[in-house]
């Protein structure tokens, strides 16, 4: 088990890699692949990860990356696989700030701040799994059944120690997932206020 | 109708969820030391003379740290079997440091330490061998693993290899805990570990602890590991990268299953732990304080198994930013070696508590190059003791980061040595009356 464990954490990271070869090619073309497309070229690419290519390179790709950025949630990975290969709804703002703010409140206590580790939450505690629940129910009712999905796979991912963690906190939440959802958040704030400028241009009094 | 068919996917990971939270182990209490009621005392008949003890002198350290010295019973008893000094087995390797121990089912002890060119250089290898106490002599080193086995077994770059320490599991297999590195300092760490079937002549695959939340960095390892009542390991750990502090890590097999944090901030690291009882227990740790703040060994305690730990008043012993470690013997001895100086590490010391007291009294000075000036001093860092019987003690420690010096100290010259620190007590107490 522990064996494919370690493969299916390379294969999983290999597909995320891929993903993002995609997403870089599609900011770069004009139009949009079709999902059939994009697909079958994350697989592709996902092997160029996965496989050692040799050289001086004992091993594959995605092993070097993975140890810089360890095992990524399966919430990031599913978000961003669902976000580059699909085209589902754009995800809210709302969950963006949702993530800050966990993150702001979770990071600092959890690397040293004071006596108390809200990370040892993640190893087994009902309420912690309660709030991830509540959470996931508020994103369903708030119509992005995505998030649904995506949390629910997540807690089964930790209940059967799909990864190396059995801490909770690591299928739902990571850095990059606080980063991007700041950089996105802040993204949509400076959208909003260019929107805003231009239309008060517009119909500004002459 | 597809948010309704994503509630019930929800439903069943929340059932899947609630199942694997109950099937948790709960937390158990501590694993208690067999002990003896300590006779230490009493003088048994045909021992030795005693080692005489003389009054303080000299360092200033010494006098901050409250502590009385023992004049070395190497010179003063002559019948009592004395500590034997010898090395462990050179591997031609320039740089050797974090040495550490586990006694073998034969009797015999089984130590671990990393080589190579330098520390934290790609060519560190952890390396092994065994004493086997018979012959008083060392086996030639084996390598354990290096850098590239880590690499593969782990399925993700490694830069480079750590403190090794190992641990004996409750099923009688032996487990190697090693601090590996992928990018970065020492700060970048996390612990993998590895099993051994035959007494760690081979090992299986490593794997990879989870401990923080951040890529899982800075999570490292020093001091041995402590037992459970119910057979899982608790493995004292520390962070010394945002936070300098101590964790006490509770492993299943080859994972991370819970942990209670033994410190904060930024002021104490690889925590020592010495157990009371099967609720009670208190850490030593290295202190990291700033400049201005005291040079003391911080303190924690639990009363709770480790469920929670409060910080305690600081030890009264310098303390220079340097490992310690710490032993209990079966008779309830207390033993610990240190660098008991505020800057350096060019002095080291075993300190033996006083039954039934929290005061710490030098024993035996191991190394002392505080006569010679700073240029020509050596380090004398990173101790680890062991006991093979409950009764005696194994001490390794890095000699100048080019040699591991490994002392043996007889149960009888343990026993020797509290029995005077006791009636040394004796005196003192009847003498300020």
């Amino acid at each position: 088990m522990d064996n494919f464990m370690q493969h299916f954490a390379l294969i999983e990271l290999s597909f995320t890699c891929a993903v993002l070869m995609i997403w870089l090619i599609q900011k770069m073309m004009p139009f949009q692949l079709p999902v059939v497309a994009r697909i079958i070229f994350a697989i592709l690419f996902a092997n160029l990860f996965f496989w050692p290519l040799g050289f001086s390179m004992a091993l594959p790709l995605s092993a070097y990356v993975r140890g810089l950025t360890g095992d990524l949630s399966v919430v990031t990975s599913l978000l961003l696989w669902t976000s580059v290969l699909l085209n589902p709804k754009p995800i809210p703002l709302g969950f963006k700030w949702a993530m800050i703010v966990i993150a702001i409140a979770f990071y600092p206590f959890a690397l040293g701040v004071g006596m108390m580790d809200p990370y040892a939450w993640g190893y087994g505690s009902i309420a912690l799994l309660i709030a991830v629940l509540i959470f996931a129910i508020a994103c369903g009712v708030a119509n992005w059944t995505r998030a649904v999905w995506i949390l629910a796979i997540a807690i089964i991912a930790w209940s059967v120690h799909w990864h190396e963690s059995t801490n909770l906190w690591d299928y739902v939440l990571d850095p990059f997932l606080a980063i991007w959802a700041l950089w996105a958040a802040l993204y949509a704030i400076g959208q909003k206020r260019k929107e805003k400028a231009r239309s008060g241009y517009l119909f500004r009094a002459g | 109708m597809s948010r309704l068919i994503a509630f019930c996917f929800l439903l069943l990971a929340a059932v899947l969820g609630f199942l694997h939270i109950d099937s948790r182990p709960i937390w158990a209490p501590f694993s208690e030391p067999s002990q003896e009621i300590s006779q230490a005392s009493e003088s048994e008949e045909g021992q030795a003379p005693a080692p005489a003890l003389i009054a303080d002198p000299v360092t200033k350290a010494d006098k901050a740290a409250k502590v009385t010295k023992i004049a070395s019973p190497i010179a003063s008893s002559i019948s009592t079997p004395q500590p034997k000094f010898d090395w462990l087995p050179s591997t031609e390797a320039p740089s050797v440091h974090a040495a550490s121990l586990v006694t073998l089912k034969d009797g015999s002890v089984r130590a671990f330490w990393f080589a190579g060119s330098r520390e934290g250089a790609p060519d560190v290898v952890i390396n092994s061998a065994v004493f086997d106490p018979k012959t008083a002599s060392w086996s030639d080193p084996t390598v354990v693993i290096d850098r590239m086995g880590m690499e593969i077994g782990l399925s993700r770059y490694i830069a480079k290899l750590g403190n090794p320490v190992p641990a004996r599991l409750a099923d009688g297999r032996l487990q190697l805990f090693v601090v590996t590195v992928s990018m970065g300092g020492w700060a970048g760490s996390s612990i993998s570990s590895m099993i051994s079937d035959d007494e760690g002549k081979s090992w299986g695959r490593p794997q990879r602890l989870i401990t923080s939340p951040l890529i899982n960095l800075s999570t490292l390892v020093k001091s041995p590991a402590l037992t459970f009542a119910d057979g899982r390991l608790g493995l004292p750990a520390y962070h010394e990268w945002i936070g300098r502090f101590g964790e006490l890590i509770r492993v299943e097999g080859s994972s991370a299953i819970d942990k209670r944090r033994m410190s904060s901030g930024r002021d104490s690291i690889q925590p020592a732990i010495f157990i009371d009882d099967a609720q009670k227990a208190s850490a030593f740790f290295r202190q990291t304080r700033a400049s201005s703040q005291a040079k003391k060994i911080p303190v924690s305690i639990t009363t709770n198994a480790g469920q929670s730990w409060q910080v305690a008043d600081d030890l009264d012993i310098a303390n220079p930013n340097s490992a310690i470690a710490a032993l209990s013997l079966k008779n309830g001895t207390r033993i610990m070696v240190l660098n008991n100086i505020e800057a350096g590490r060019h002095r080291l010391v075993m300190v033996m508590n006083r039954s039934g007291s929290s005061e710490w009294t030098v024993v035996q000075v191991l190394e002392d190059d505080e006569a010679l000036p700073n240029e020509q001093r050596r380090e004398f860092s990173y101790p680890f003791l062991l006991s093979a019987d409950g009764g005696d003690a194994h001490l390794v420690y890095t000699w100048d980061r080019k040699k591991i010096r490994h002392i043996y100290f007889p149960a009888a010259w343990l026993k020797q040595t509290q029995s005077e620190l006791d009636k040394q007590s004796l005196v003192d107490s009847e003498g300020a009356r």
